[in-house]
């Protein structure tokens, strides 16, 4: 078990985490493809993007997992996630207002676990969604 | 079907099951304090070990995302197994769609963690292909490979996570 942030007593389907909210910029994609690895010129070279026909520069979509993943441990406590995955739905870019829903899907015991499922996406200020995705995480009974 | 549309099925199923190399890898403090600030953690429990300690881990854990990326920054050559396949088994599926000027699309990702992945253990991973296959879809050749990593701690063997990748790629 990790962090005690949410018990499962004090969960209800339908329970939503608080939104983590971020405008993406040029300086996120740099630190991020400097933590993670992924140089691939499409997410910080601003010339070898629009030469490929894009825009402008788009954001790394694991990028876009990892802020899901900052949301999510934020309100069931880092360590507890079982599951975690997602499906890419659009490219992001900077200046966009991205944001996260985190929405409790399902309670459910398993044996000794106590399990919450949850529905994530990250949105932009238009509402179109990023990415979906969806977690499971076992969390701590009353102390 | 065409003979080239069968080969190329018998190519892919091929390779389910196929391994993908071992990986060894360390969690090291610095690399995942910078993960946490990259994907905008204020958690202090990836920064300080006082504040790992008091949330009740052994040592500083991982952001969730982490196993995605940890081999960038811990995968020291000394200490590499060698067993990588050659050819990979993606490049012999993927290496001449790639050449025809096939698309790659980045698919799904999953994680799963029935463990923690911490600062200070030493990781090792085997990757395989578990699923590869094709389908048409609006008169476009869509080709899926699944690839697994299973991670278990190298001292006690125990399991600490299972990263799935899925590659499309559209010809």
């Amino acid at each position: 078990m990790g962090e005690h942030k949410l018990s499962f007593d004090d969960v209800a389907v339908g329970d939503e985490a608080p939104v983590l909210t971020h405008k993406l910029t040029r300086t996120d994609l740099v630190k991020y493809a400097g933590a993670s690895g992924d140089f691939n010129p499409m997410h910080h070279d601003e010339p070898a993007a629009r030469a490929a026909g894009q825009p402008s520069v788009f954001g790394h979509g694991m990028f876009s997992m990892g802020l899901l993943g900052t949301a999510l441990t934020d309100y069931v406590g880092v360590g507890n996630l079982t599951r975690f995955s997602v499906r890419f739905a659009r490219q992001t870019w900077p200046d966009e207002v991205l944001s996260s829903k985190v929405v409790v899907t399902a309670k459910r015991e398993d044996g000794a676990k106590k399990l919450v499922d949850l529905a994530v996406t990250l949105t932009n200020s238009e509402g179109e969604q990023k990415v979906v995705g969806e977690a499971t995480a076992e969390l701590p009974g009353p102390d | 079907m065409t003979d080239g549309a069968a080969s190329q099925e018998e190519l892919l199923k091929g390779v389910i099951g196929k391994p993908t190399g071992t990986s060894k890898v360390v969690v090291e403090r610095g690399p995942v304090g910078h993960f946490a600030a990259a994907v905008r953690s204020t958690n202090p429990i990836y920064h300080d070990p006082r504040a790992a300690e008091a949330a009740g881990f052994d040592a500083i854990p991982a952001p969730p995302t982490w196993p995605f990326v940890m081999e960038f920054s811990g995968k020291f050559t000394e200490m590499q197994p060698g067993d990588a396949p050659s050819p990979h088994p993606l490049t012999t599926v993927l290496g001449p769609l790639l050449a025809g000027g096939a698309l790659l699309l980045p698919g799904e990702r999953e994680l799963i963690s029935p463990g923690r992945v911490g600062v200070g253990a030493l990781r090792v991973g085997e990757g395989s292909i578990v699923n590869a296959y094709q389908k048409e879809s609006k008169g476009k050749t869509m080709t899926f490979v699944v690839s697994e990593m299973n991670w278990r701690d190298e001292k006690t063997g125990e399991p600490v996570a299972t990263v799935r990748n899925n590659l499309i790629c559209r010809a």
